[in-house]
């Protein structure tokens, strides 16, 4: 798995990139978006990363079907994450809306699948092209508000998604849940079941998904995400289009979310307009997922996506007879992790390799280039 | 104190809880790489074609698994009773050696999860406790909902899992394209119509109804139900007023309703909307003559409404703990005897907690009538059953299937509630001596559209 390697050997560069790259920047001591990396780093990097591509190559393999779906759900929350991260992570807006915009994606697919006939890898694109054009017209008005303000009028879009629904949609049972059958999702290769194809295909939407936004975020577009998350005025001045960038991104954004949305659908089997709060909750996951993982880098979301579903499912049933504890427990697991890593695993990862690359180098040959001096 | 060993162990502890209890996957007992269920059984009337898991293979060890999702928490936690009846009944005949099926014996074995009330949950938990291939669990047992039993009815249909004793009473559970799902011994709601609509005939020939129903297919099942019967009398439906499915909130419904010059009530609500409704309704000075939905009879939710339900109406097919003259019932006694043996905290005075009893004897018989342990002829079991005196059914209600016919209560007797006092053993007291059965006759009175979507 390409991004994995790839991404995890870029990762220190834009990982901790709130901090890493904001100093050399101000101080004008680097004037580079990427400072050089210890050779060490970048092996170890290269050697987790083919460890996991390996391990998420063999998963499905291993594991009963529904482990299996559990990953494949860690693998869509993983790429709404990834859209949130760009919106979020790189160029700085909060949106506590994009549940809507998965809910959107899902109901898309779902629709088109029962209602139409469509196959469901068609709908997907469907539901980029619809989320792409959402996005764009939510992120206009968006532009008037930002912070606090902003998260608060995408938090009305969350709410509103659910009611929305429950009044367009008439499904099975006469409620807002429109479930497609399971033919619909047969697996296309022969030797793989149903659950490895389900997995297989979203970790490739995954991979592509990734390898875009990780293309996204090194070129000039996204310095330019950057520089508006980090200094509004300055990016102005420096000649980024303030609202191109925010609109652009909220689309793709949007759309990041969509296709999660889209393969909820297969997962999960179903698209589900019942729950008023649910599309809240999605939006407060998919914000986790990034947090957890770390915001701005670019494994983050994956591995977020992928400790937040199994963190919700470990603790359902760690204690036999008191379920009721399983939210709190869930709670105070997070809680832990974003307190003792507060950049997020993939933040801290980055943090602790860097640092062992510098001791060694500092220890072994002299180093023929200078290091960075990152000490704090 | 807050050195980085405390991080670093705080930070492990935290992840141990994501890589614990992932188990291998086991390709051996996947029933479905052979050619799944393309042989027909002989003489079989359902259609094994397309299963996805081949419903002829026969149950493996000694334990037939059960599942089932219903609402055990928050506002909806009142289902939850349902089950204390059937897992005591079950716990009694595992204790007595299991449940008999072709010779051998079997202990069942149940797993549920708690759904809100929520069709999706529903659906995702009886994803998970069935499988992806059906390979987890034998049947599904007293799924509770309407909307949810709809949510899980395609899928169980295509794996050929059987969906036993759906616990509502939506026509559509009765629909001959889904011959793996079927209803309880529950009276399909389209009879509640009749059985209102035969009651005002008595009582007001020229009655102005007001409806309150729930926004789905519950809720269209008493709305087309009712409507169906009173065809061809003088009784009318002034207003119809839906409320959000699982709401516990209706006062501005019952407003609205109370306002229409209506002088007969139908309060097809459920859960904490039904007694909300009459409260409402008292509080209003609005005193029609009303009948509640069958599922709103329970202890805990009349309990809710106390004085403001006095003098409704409604039916059933069960004897009533609560009513004195089946004290010295002995099926009553049996009931009350091992249940609070198996189950201490069930409320034993609930009927509902007897109904949950009374679907676990009636399943009990349909396994023990089928010729196989498969999921084929367990279906095929229910499809063609007859039994009465089981449970807690009261005498003379026979539950019957076969020939096309998929409703198992289809007779029943009109009660009213008697408020005496809070505290009080108040009850519903049976009107008359007299069942209606209308055996065989649902699909005539139920418009069409109700059973088959």
């Amino acid at each position: 798995m390409t991004t994995e390697q790839t991404g995890a050997a870029v990762g220190p560069a834009i990982g901790g990139a709130p901090v890493d790259t904001a100093a050399p920047l101000a101080s004008g001591a680097r004037p580079g978006l990427f400072p050089p990396v210890p050779r060490q780093v970048t092996v170890a990097k290269v050697i987790i990363g083919v460890v996991l591509s390996a391990a998420a190559l063999y998963a499905p393999f291993y594991f009963e079907p529904t482990i299996n779906r559990v990953l494949s759900q860690a693998i869509y929350i993983a790429i709404a994450a990834m859209g949130l991260n760009l919106l979020t992570g790189f160029t700085g807006q909060v949106s506590i809306g994009h549940g809507a915009f998965y809910g959107v994606g899902a109901f898309t697919s779902a629709i088109l699948m029962i209602d139409y006939g469509w196959t469901f890898e068609v709908t997907i694109l469907a539901s980029v092209v619809i989320n792409a054009v959402l996005g764009f017209l939510i992120g206009v008005p968006a532009l008037r508000v930002r912070g606090l303000y902003l998260a608060l009028v995408t938090l009305g879009l969350a709410v509103l998604f659910p009611r929305v629904a429950q009044k367009f949609v008439d499904g099975t049972g006469g409620v807002a849940l429109l479930r497609p059958p399971r033919s619909d999702f047969s697996s296309l290769i022969d030797g793989l079941a149903d659950d490895q194809w389900a997995y297989f295909l979203s970790l490739a939407i995954m991979v592509v998904l990734f390898i875009l936004a990780w293309n996204l975020v090194r070129g000039r577009v996204g310095r330019a995400m950057i520089a508006v998350r980090d200094q509004e005025i300055a990016a102005t001045t420096v000649g980024v289009n303030l609202a191109g960038t925010k609109v652009a991104t909220f689309a793709i954004s949007a759309a990041y979310a969509g296709v999660a949305g889209s393969l909820s659908v297969m997962i999960d089997r179903l698209a589900d307009g019942t729950n008023p709060i649910l599309y809240f909750q999605r939006s407060i996951e998919f914000l986790v997922a990034m947090t957890i993982g770390g915001a701005a880098t670019m494994l983050g979301p994956a591995v977020g996506a992928l400790v937040l579903v199994l963190l919700r499912r470990n603790t359902e049933d760690l204690i036999e007879g008191k379920e009721i504890l399983a939210p709190a427990l869930y709670g105070a697991a997070l809680i832990a992790i974003v307190f003792v890593l507060p950049e997020g695993l993939v933040g801290g990862v980055n943090r602790l390799l860097a640092r062992l690359g510098r001791r060694s180098s500092a220890k072994g040959r002299p180093p023929t280039r200078p290091i960075p001096d990152d000490s704090q | 104190m807050r050195g980085p060993k405390f991080r670093i162990v705080a930070a492990l502890l935290a992840l141990a809880l994501v890589g614990a209890a992932c188990s291998g996957r086991d390709d051996d007992d996947t029933a479905t790489d052979e050619d799944s269920g393309g042989e027909e059984a002989a003489g079989s009337s359902i259609d094994t074609a397309d299963c996805v898991a081949d419903p002829t293979a026969e149950i493996e060890g000694d334990e037939i698994k059960l599942v089932s999702s219903y609402p055990q928490s928050g506002a909806t936690a009142a289902f939850s009773q349902i089950a204390r009846g059937w897992k005591a009944y079950f716990q009694m005949v595992n204790e007595a050696g299991g449940v008999e099926i072709a010779g051998n014996n079997y202990t069942i074995v149940t797993e549920d999860k708690d759904d809100q009330y929520n069709p999706a949950t529903t659906a995702q938990n009886i994803d998970e406790l069935v499988g992806a291939d059906g390979e987890n669990a034998f049947a599904t047992f007293s799924v509770v909902g309407t909307a949810n039993n709809l949510a899980i009815r395609d899928q169980l249909g295509e794996l050929c899992v059987p969906n036993l004793f759906a616990a509502t009473g939506a026509p559509i559970m009765g629909s001959e394209d889904y011959p793996w799902t079927l209803g309880s011994s529950l009276s399909p709601y389209s009879l509640e119509g009749k059985a209102f609509a035969d009651l005002l005939a008595e009582q007001n020939p020229e009655a102005k109804v007001a409806m309150l129903v729930q926004d789905d297919d519950f809720g269209t099942a008493y709305e087309e139900g009712f409507q169906a019967a009173i065809e061809g009398t003088d009784i009318e439906v002034v207003k119809v007023e839906k409320y959000a499915t699982g709401a516990a909130e209706v006062s501005a419904q019952i407003t609205s309703l109370a306002a229409s010059g209506a002088d007969a009530f139908f309060n097809g609500g459920t859960l904490l909307a039904c007694p909300d409704a009459l409260t409402k309704a008292a509080a209003a000075g609005w005193t029609p003559i009303t009948w509640i939905s069958a599922t709103c009879t329970s202890k805990t939710l009349m309990g809710v409404a106390g004085q403001a339900g006095d003098g409704v109406y409604s039916y059933t097919n069960l004897k009533d703990p609560l009513n004195p003259d089946f004290d010295a019932d002995p099926a009553m006694q049996e009931y009350r005897e091992v249940v609070a043996q198996y189950q201490p905290e069930a409320d034993l005075d609930n009927a509902i907690v007897g109904y949950g009893w009374t679907q676990a004897a009636l399943l009990v018989q349909v396994l023990e009538n089928a010729e196989a342990p498969t999921r084929l002829a367990v279906m095929e079991s229910m499809h063609n059953f007859e039994a009465s005196e089981e449970g807690v059914l009261l005498p003379g209600v026979t539950v019957h299937t076969g020939d096309g016919d998929n409703f198992l209560g289809e007779a029943y007797q009109t009660m009213q509630y008697e408020f005496e006092a809070a505290g009080a053993r108040n009850h519903f007291v049976l009107i008359g001596t007299e069942l209606t059965d209308v055996e065989g006759e649902t699909l005539d009175l139920t418009p069409e559209d109700l059973i088959n979507g």
